[in-house]
């Protein structure tokens, strides 16, 4: 997780670049510094730091609008921040933050308290941080919440290392779950404390809160899980009791009936459910009376559910209730049981060999399935696939969450033919997170949550832009944008080119990690002697990561406001919008600085669509004022076009 | 509740309607489906035959997914039965990892029954007793008709004190004549 730097703002908005001050931000290399890079996009579009980000646009253009959008879209981003910040004027705005900027100067050992937070998910860091009231706020309305979580607090380390050390015993406990039921192990307090704590199914949670979970595990553990987030967006926490597979499982199985939305699908099933009974009197070998205690509850559940098909949300809530019942969800659980059971009694040709017992199928049924409270193996899942969700057309897709080497979870779908599909070639997909012993419910974001996605990576510009201290590294283009708001008469364009900017980013986002310098201003405002600075920035960008762009730029020309937005929202109309003034540096093809090198071959993958070859902007088109034939030059086909494209952007006239 | 309430009633109407040979199951309190008083005769032909035992059978809360607990009320001189006054029964359908949901009571009982037919002296709870069984069956035929006749004759007592009124009756010198104390 990262929180951004208060401090970031100030340098950038006064131009006064502090390097004495740095040392106190660069933080060491440690295992929890994965989360910088990948779980800043992920993890941190969902709380402090977006929100962070909000209250500094507020901060910023004044604009409802801006920390509207952001807040709005992030999920359980803390609505106090973006809202109740109120705009400060801009220069007494800009004081308070010098002066908390020298306040803020902790002792290294805080700051590795600050690491230590920024595992802390964003949601429970955004209200730890309303509840310590710094004094600091006091003063100034506009601070942002993030400086509260600065306070020195040595007693969170020592908490920290202990729940560290801990935490292997967790895990070797946890594997003992099985036994445990058969022989109550005192030695497990530790694992009930984690599993069997809380309802059999839990409600919907970010999964965000399965990193914090493992942010002090094993190295392989937090990398795979800091990614988690990414392909899913939510999960659910079942209880293991012992049953936890089976719950999954059926719990993913009606809630995927629920979302199809279907009376008859339902009905279809519940028909299909019952015409198994038979089988399980018959092959199962269960007594019917009995049975039929078991079967009832997951049909009259059915029949809820068919009832509900219009009402989603009811029939959810309803699902969710009779599942943290506990005798009428053991029942529906140990149907399951008895259907596996049955199933695999039924095809013992073709499981047999897969039992893991060594008493056949008849004692892995006795002892293993239709035992309750006994974990779900391999086979028995595949046995529950087979008979419950396969012909409903479901497909289960289990996330190994293990030490394997690897940075992402292995995935594995059941039935097989599934594996190496893709998914919309398949019906609806119960995802689940399988970590030893246990399952949990995941799930991946659904259309609606798409929107909000993108919502996300946009306000994470912002949270860039508040932190050009790791952020420079990766993105250059964002900050210089930013820095043209602090310029007046720059206020009201640079929202614009801002909000149009990220789409353009998003679609080239490798060459930018490099470096890229903005696509709107050092090409198409600059003026002449811009040149020079231009490039000793980009020298400093690589070297400072805080050299602020604006300090050297002279008074720029300012850039319309149609124009800027223009620009940034359609490359192609760059070379049409930009001030009809011939640029009298050009960089040539040979000019081999590397950023220049690479900062010409993004553009070159812009400009070049077929479009724009065959319009009139191209110089090379009979059609331009500025008609220029292409030559050729032997050395290569890619460097053949670029000098007169060049030529193009600052010539091409509208 | 409801459902297992009905499970606990299905199995008890089944009991009681078509019980297993020698088996009669009784409701010490109505209200109250989660504890049986069970009267076994003992079976024919074995050195049981002739008493009558008292078995108190529990269910717990969640029942059937856990199995329920079966006392003998009754002492009774078996290798697979503690012989105290807490008549400890080891039988495998029972134990808690063999014990499946799906399993009958009535199943559980003829099991029982099927222990007075046939001790299991490799898996005792009286080892004493289990090795008297293999290897001095003479003797051990004597000392389980010797209980049989002290303490299985006459009406069966449910009482939790049984081993204490047991105590009383044999130091009056026969089986308890008293009025059944069916109610504990």
């Amino acid at each position: 997780m990262y929180q951004p730097e208060p401090t970031a703002y100030l340098q950038v908005s006064t131009g006064y670049a502090m390097p004495h001050t740095l040392p106190e931000y660069t933080f060491d290399e440690t295992p929890l510094r994965l989360s910088d890079g990948r779980g800043g996009s992920s993890i941190g579009a969902g709380g402090s730091s977006s929100s962070n980000a909000a209250a500094t646009s507020a901060l910023l253009y004044g604009t409802p609008l801006f920390s509207n959008t952001n807040s709005a879209g992030i999920g359980p981003a803390p609505p106090t921040s973006g809202s109740s910040t109120a705009p400060a004027p801009a220069h007494s705005h800009t004081f308070h933050h010098q002066q908390q900027q020298q306040h803020h100067q902790h002792p290294p050992q805080q700051h590795r308290t600050r690491n230590v937070a920024r595992t802390v998910p964003s949601s429970v860091a955004a209200s730890s941080s309303r509840i310590h009231q710094h004094p600091h706020q006091q003063h100034h309305r506009a601070s942002l919440p993030i400086l509260l979580k600065m306070e020195p607090n040595s007693e969170d380390i020592a908490a920290q290392e202990a729940a560290a050390r801990e935490y292997q015993q967790h895990f070797e406990v946890h594997n003992l779950e099985t036994r445990r039921h058969i022989h109550q192990s005192s030695a497990c307090a530790l694992d009930a404390f984690h599993f069997h704590s809380g309802p059999l199914i839990g409600k919907k949670t970010p999964s965000t809160a399965i990193v914090e979970e493992y942010a002090k595990a094993d190295p392989i553990y937090v990398q795979k899980t800091m990614v988690l987030p990414q392909t899913y967006s939510d999960y659910r926490p079942v209880q293991g009791d012992g049953s936890c597979g089976w719950r999954a499982i059926g719990f993913g199985y009606f809630e995927a009936l629920i979302k199809t939305r279907s009376k008859a699908r339902i009905d279809a099933e519940r028909q299909r459910l019952e015409s198994l009974t038979p089988v399980l009197e018959n092959v199962g070998g269960f007594p019917s009376y009995l049975l039929q205690d078991f079967v009832d509850e997951t049909f009259s559940l059915l029949q809820k559910l068919a009832d509900l098909a219009n009402h989603p949300d009811q029939a959810m809530s309803a699902l969710e209730e009779v599942f943290n019942t506990p005798d009428v969800s053991s029942c529906i659980l140990y149907h399951l049981r008895m259907l596996a059971s049955s199933y695999l009694k039924g095809n013992q040709d073709q499981y047999a060999a897969f039992v893991t017992t060594n008493t056949g199928v008849e004692g892995y049924c006795k002892e293993v399935l239709e035992h309750h409270n006994v974990e779900l193996d391999h086979l028995g899942l595949t046995l529950l696939v087979n008979v419950l969700l396969r012909d409903a057309g479901f497909v289960l897709e289990v996330a190994y969450l293990d030490r394997s080497p690897g940075s992402e979870v292995n995935t594995y779908r059941f039935p097989e033919e599934a594996n190496g599909r893709h998914p919309s070639e398949l019906g609806p997909i119960i995802h689940l997170l399988f970590r030893p012993d246990h399952y949990d419910i995941l799930y991946i974001p659904e259309p609606v949550d798409l929107q909000v996605h993108r919502v996300a990576s946009f306000s994470h510009r912002y949270e860039i832009e508040n932190s050009p201290m790791a952020a420079m590294h990766n993105f250059g283009g964002p900050v210089n944008m930013e820095t043209l708001a602090m310029i007046p008469g720059f206020g009201t364009p640079t929202p614009g080119s801002l909000a149009a900017a990220p789409p353009i980013l998003d679609t080239t986002p490798s060459p930018l990690s490099a470096y890229s310098p903005s696509p709107v201003s050092p090409w198409a405002t600059a003026p002449p002697p811009y040149a020079d600075p231009l490039q000793q920035q980009q020298h400093q960008h690589q070297q400072h990561h805080q050299q602020p762009p604006t300090a050297p730029m002279p008074i720029p020309m300012p850039m319309p406001a149609s124009s800027a937005a223009a620009v940034a929202a359609n490359t192609m109309s760059l070379a049409v919008s930009a001030p009809p003034q011939t640029h009298p540096l050009r960089f040539s093809e040979y000019c081999q600085l590397p950023e220049y090198v690479e900062n010409n071959t993004w553009r070159e993958q812009t400009l070049q669509t077929t479009t724009f070859k065959n319009s009139h902007f191209n110089v090379a088109h009979y059609n331009n004022p500025n008609f220029q034939p292409e030559e050729y030059k032997p050395e290569s086909d890619d460097h053949h076009d670029a000098p007169p494209r060049a030529s193009t952007r600052k010539r091409g006239s509208v | 509740m409801a459902s297992q309430n009905k499970r606990i009633a299905k199995e008890l109407a089944e009991c009681t309607t078509s019980p297993p040979a020698g088996i009669t199951i009784t409701l010490p309190n109505d209200s109250d489906l989660h504890r049986w008083h069970v009267t076994l005769a003992g079976p024919d032909n074995t050195v049981y035959a002739g008493g009558q035992f008292g078995l108190i059978v529990t269910l717990p809360v969640d029942y059937p997914f856990r199995a329920p607990v079966v006392t003998f009320a009754t002492r009774i001189y078996h290798p697979n039965v503690t012989n105290d006054s807490l008549g400890n029964v080891c039988l495998g359908p029972l134990k808690a990892e063999n014990w499946k949901p799906s399993t009958r009571l009535a199943g559980v009982l003829e099991a029982v029954r099927a222990l007075l037919v046939e001790p299991q002296p490799d898996d005792p709870l009286e080892a004493r007793i289990a090795d008297e069984f293999r290897q001095d069956r003479a003797e051990f035929e004597k000392n389980a008709r010797a209980y049989v006749v002290r303490y299985a004759k006459g009406p069966v007592k449910f009482d939790a004190a049984v081993g204490a009124a047991a105590a009383g009756a044999e130091a009056a010198g026969g089986a308890a004549t008293g009025a059944a104390v069916v109610r504990p």
